[in-house]
């Protein structure tokens, strides 16, 4: 082992005892803690969805066409490295006895499901099964029950094929069909299609191959696919047909990303904090070595391998805690994670390392350059100091290295750029503030009269801060930092779980009704309103396919990605409204009036008749001509690379219809009420066919309505999504619980910097107690004192604190999280007075030993220990 | 004594030694053009009031600082050519310091400090040296001790083993009684003399105190940045120096 190695080791065993040394420490284990922890979750949650979208896709990849598929495909699929099941779903009369009823039919084999489960309502209870039916055994949909009076056990005849009722599907593995298919929903046993003599030449089937494989076996399959996808196959894979598991989660994911960082620059203060006290304090250690015949080199082997031993163990210890914490995540989103997760792999560990060393070479690189530069000579003039290093050069490169890990960690340049200069920026103005306000605290402070004892302790601890003004500043600007992220991250979960709350209140819709005719809409109206406690509005709905885009076909006119999008290969729900929808915000363009109705139509050469007719008249006039204003969701004009002014070509059933964008909405998809694309302004439609779509909630002891609605209507669907619901709020309590761990982590972070800052300060206020002391001051009188300086310090960290949270949310919520800015009143209370007690508090506690020390004692610690 | 000593190649060798430091747009000489020769086995006191500049000549011969101009070479390397490093490395192990202050790292146990000089080099049973040297200083049972622990004469005592436990040729010594009271600070001599004659160690001291500057076999006196050799037996100079 070299000297200096050697040293270094025995140098770091003995510093372990030193307040600075453990501040550094736990700094650096928070940093890497929260770091990995992070890494890990993000990346599990990554394979979740993956997992999830495998599970409602019911494959990694699946394949659907019309007839059914030849074997050489199905060879070519498994030499790839998928494992296959084969589906077969169709629409059947099922009957049982005198009763008919439509059901879609749906065959599995037995490979059926690769993801997730079914519930099936068994004579032994309700049971989680990973098995299509047996063979000779059917499994129905409850609505049967009523629609056919049907029960376990039962003989139900499906096609040629009698088959025995083995159970009541209450959950299906891969729910196909989704909207589509309203009929209810009967599973049998590939064994026996055959049997039920259904699969005829000419029939309407659907055939698809569900595939289950790594994803390398997919980017092996990617030219066989776009081939089939060109042969008319309906291809779809995980990564492409991933489900919006909706904006709840997307924010939890960019919030757990602005936590992560924010216990990284709390660490990183923390650690600047820590090391400048640390490199004071080895001063004397290296003026000493360098007497005694150290190089510069081997004093900066000896001091950066005493810290990179310590970020190296701190590394350790808090990847084991990330992980151990991403073990509790787990635990916490098990119900939304698959159950059999991959282990935890290697990259978030040398991530979290990389965290480390990122954070120690950024904000205590420049400041240990001192300990290299200190001259010999010091043991002889212990006032031969080596300057510190300019305040730009230490600010610049922990901004560099800040720079750096968020670049790794968004892996957005832009946006690390724009984080980091608008950080520096605000910097800046904050280094200005908190001068101006330290000078007010403290003009405050002098000036204060009256004689009483706290009067004076507040005069006097001012006095203190003003003569260390400097020391003062950097300490008011690290609590003000901390205080601000600590404040941040609480608003945020707070606004986070209240929108949450207000998106998904106790009365959101549980049931959709679909397929209400135009003539059935007002009985079925009158038939739920004295039952249903909420309901949205009835929504008429047309189906409609875009066949042009600004008056060209989507290949022409889209880029690849945009064509790729879902909206255009299948048919959209239109719908025509008079006020913008509940729950919808126009962000662009003005919503329809009919001045501007009407305006549009006059630029045409139908304005004559326009107005008496309505739109459709005007189109049936002069199609090409006349686009008829719509409304777009902003989602999809932005997937789509559409704006106000682009036009849109509808083929609704032999028709097409020009629409020209006259607004753009953004709306919550996970509002469980119905949301539409595009909507039209009245008077254009109407004269399509078209049915009627709403969306209630009944309560759980209602339910015997679903059934009666069900017989009083029988071509209207209802759609339970009680389930679906139930789960969207399970995963909101789970992200909510996962959010409170980071928020701990964060907060820890910030007494880290609370205790780095103390303690590096403690010999400057030691060696003023024992001057107080020698004085004459009493015990009482400087611990007043020195209560009264922390929490000037403290009450003006958290007024500044303050400022900067509510500036950066506002911020955050517009461009981030997407959610509405709101001012939070408390903070500017909470935070000054929090802040005073907090720093006051602690700053207290942590003087209680030196406020013991004879005076002499602490007038020796300054600079020695 | 000294005269048998002189005629070998000088350990120290000054020659128009200045130092000056600028004192707003003046300059201020604070050892002027002095020189200098201590040769191996001598023990050299350089006798000044304080701020007369004695620390600052120490430093210079030491190799802890630089001159403003002269010449100065140290074991025979002359100091000029050398950067700090290579200043260190001369030093390494053949110099060793005691300070007025102690110097001893308050976290360490006396141990630890005395065998803190061996750790920079490649020597075996380094624990084992630093212990005997304790020993020798009458610390052997307080090896475990900090210095805070210590009393200053103690303390004192374990900075003379730092200093010899390298087994160094050269031993500076700066005002190594100024903060102990007279009679433990005859005894910390006393020490430092039977070592460094034990050791034959060549002794550079730098002291205000007469009594300590007459165990040495040359005494200088440094007077107006200048260097000049006088007995401290003189009466003219015992009356001006109470």
């Amino acid at each position: 082992m070299t000297p200096a190695l050697r040293l270094a080791l025995t140098g770091l065993k003995r510093d372990l005892r030193a307040a600075d040394v453990r501040a550094l420490f736990m700094a650096l284990v928070l940093a890497v803690a929260a770091a990995t922890m992070i890494a890990f979750f993000l990346d599990r949650l990554e394979r979740g969805l993956e997992r999830q979208a495998g599970q409602l896709l019911g494959g990694d990849l699946v394949l659907e066409q019309s007839e059914p598929f030849d074997d050489s495909l199905v060879e070519k699929l498994k030499d790839a490295g998928l494992t296959l099941s084969r589906q077969v779903e169709m629409a059947s009369m099922l009957r049982r006895g005198e009763d008919f009823q439509l059901a879609s039919l749906k065959a599995v084999d037995s490979a059926w499901p690769h993801y997730g489960s079914s519930q099936v309502e068994q004579r032994s209870g309700t049971e989680t099964l990973e098995r299509p039916p047996e063979a000779g055994s059917v499994w129905a949909d409850p609505r049967l029950r009523s629609l056919l009076g049907l029960s376990l056990g039962d003989t139900l005849q499906v096609g040629e094929a009698e088959l025995r009722v083995s159970g009541f599907i209450r959950r299906e593995a891969n729910p196909s069909g989704g909207f589509g298919s309203f009929n209810p929903r009967v599973m049998i046993n590939a064994a026996d299609l055959a049997a039920t003599g259904l699969e005829q030449p000419g029939s309407r089937i659907d055939y698809s191959l569900l595939g289950a494989g790594p994803a390398e076996a997919l980017d092996r399959l990617s030219p066989l696919l776009e081939g089939l996808r060109e042969a008319g196959v309906q291809v779809r894979d995980v990564r492409t047909d991933r489900p919006r598991l909706g904006s709840a989660l997307a924010r939890a994911e960019s919030y757990l990303g602005i936590a992560g960082l924010a216990a990284v620059l709390l660490a990183g203060v923390a650690v600047a904090m820590a090391s400048r006290r640390y490199v004071e304090r080895h001063l004397d250690t290296a003026a000493l070595l360098r007497c005694f015949g150290a190089s510069q080199r081997q004093l900066t082997l000896i001091f950066a391998g005493q810290l990179l031993g310590l970020a190296l163990v701190a590394s350790l210890l808090g990847a084991l805690v990330g992980l151990v914490g991403q073990a509790l995540l787990v635990r916490l989103l098990a119900g939304f994670l698959p159950l059999t997760l991959p282990a935890p792999g290697m990259a978030p560990l040398f991530l979290g390392a990389l965290t480390a060393l990122a954070v120690l070479a950024g904000f205590a690189g420049p400041v240990m350059l001192r300990i290299r530069r200190v001259s010999a000579l010091k043991v002889l003039r212990r006032e031969l100091d080596p300057l510190p290093p300019s305040a730009w050069l230490v600010a610049g490169v922990a901004a560099a290295v800040f720079g750096g890990l968020l670049w790794l960690y968004s892996g957005d340049f832009g946006l690390a750029l724009a984080l980091l200069l608008g950080g520096s920026a605000a910097l800046g103005v904050l280094w200005v503030c908190a001068t101006l306000l330290l000078r007010a605290v403290l003009a405050f402070a002098v000036r204060l009269a009256g004689s009483g004892p706290w009067s004076r302790a507040l005069r006097l601890g001012g006095g203190q801060l003003a003569r260390r003004r400097q020391a003062g500043l950097g300490q008011l600007l690290a609590f003000a930092v901390t205080f601000f992220a600590m404040a941040m991250m609480v608003m945020v979960r707070g606004d986070l779980l209240a929108t949450w709350q207000a998106q998904l209140p106790d009365d959101t819709p549980n049931y959709f009704a679909i397929n209400i005719q135009p003539g059935e809409r007002e009985a079925f109206a009158e038939a739920i309103a004295p039952v249903v406690e909420a309901q949205s509005a009835l929504y008429p709905m047309v189906r409609g396919r875009v066949s042009a885009v600004n008056g060209a076909p989507p290949a022409d006119a889209l880029s690849p990605e945009a064509r790729a999008d879902n909206a255009l290969r299948r048919a959209l729900n239109l719908t025509w409204r008079a006020t913008v929808p509940e729950g919808n915000r126009v962000v662009a363009g003005e919503w329809f009036t009919d001045a501007g109705i009407e305006r549009d139509a006059s630029s045409n050469d139908a304005a004559s008749n326009a107005a008496a007719e309505g739109w459709l008249g005007a189109v049936d006039a002069v199609p090409a001509k006349a686009p008829v204003p719509i409304s777009m969701e902003d989602g999809l004009a932005g997937r789509l690379g559409l704006g106000l002014g682009d036009t849109l070509t509808f083929s609704i059933g032999s028709e097409t219809l020009r629409a020209r964008i006259t607004n753009l909405r953004s709306l919550s998809w996970d509002s469980f009420t119905p949301n539409f694309y595009v909507i039209f302004p009245p008077g254009v439609l109407e004269d399509f066919a078209h049915s009627y779509i709403t969306a209630f909630y009944l309560p759980d002891d209602d339910q015997g309505l679903a059934n009666r609605l069900a017989e009083r209507f029988p071509g209207v669907s209802l759609l339970n999504v009680d389930a679906l619901l139930g789960q969207v709020r399970e995963v909101l309590f789970q992200v909510t619980r996962a959010i409170e761990l980071i928020l701990a982590l964060v907060l820890l972070a910030g007494v880290s910097v609370l205790y780095a800052a103390l303690t590096a300060s403690q010999p400057v206020r030691a060696h003023e107690s024992g001057l107080l002391r020698v004085f004459g001051a009493g015990n009482r009188l400087i611990s007043r004192i020195q209560g009264a300086e922390f929490a000037l310090l403290g009450g003006a960290s958290g007024l500044l604190g303050a400022a900067l949270a509510e500036l950066a949310t506002v911020y955050l919520y517009r461009y981030w999280l997407d959610l509405p800015p709101q001012l939070h009143g408390w903070v500017w209370l909470a935070l000054p007075l929090g802040g005073a007690l907090a720093i006051g508090v602690i700053g207290h506690a942590l003087s209680r030993g030196l406020r013991r020390q004879a005076p002499a004692a602490s007038l020796g610690l300054l600079g020695e220990v | 004594m000294s005269d048998s000593f002189s005629a070998a190649a000088p350990l120290i060798h000054a020659a128009g030694l200045t130092k000056s430091v600028a004192s707003g747009a003046d300059t201020l000489a604070i050892l002027h053009e002095l020189s200098l020769e201590v040769a191996a086995g001598e023990s050299v006191a350089i006798l000044g009031k304080s701020g007369s500049g004695k620390s600052t000549l120490l430093g210079l011969l030491a190799g802890l600082d630089t001159p403003s101009a002269g010449e100065l070479a140290l074991f025979g390397q002359s100091l000029g050519t050398l950067d700090e490093d290579a200043r260190a490395a001369l030093r390494a192990g053949r110099v060793g310091f005691v300070f007025q202050n102690f110097q001893l790292l308050p976290t360490l146990s006396a141990l630890e400090n005395v065998r803190l000089p061996l750790e920079l080099t490649s020597r075996e049973n380094r624990s084992a040296a630093a212990r005997e040297w304790l020993s020798r200083v009458g610390l052997g049972e307080r090896t475990a001790h900090l210095p805070k622990q210590l009393s200053g004469g103690e303390q004192q005592r374990v900075a003379l083993a730092r200093a010899f436990v390298t087994e160094p040729e050269l031993v500076f010594a700066d005002e190594p009684t100024g903060n102990l009271d007279p009679e433990t600070g005859a005894a910390v001599i006393e020490l430092l003399f039977t070592l460094n004659r034990e050791a034959g160690t060549t002794l550079v001291l730098v002291t205000h105190d007469y009594a300590l500057a007459r165990r040495c076999s040359r005494c200088l006196r440094l007077e107006d940045g200048r260097l000049e050799a006088f007995d401290p037996d003189t009466p003219h100079i015992r009356e001006a120096t109470p």
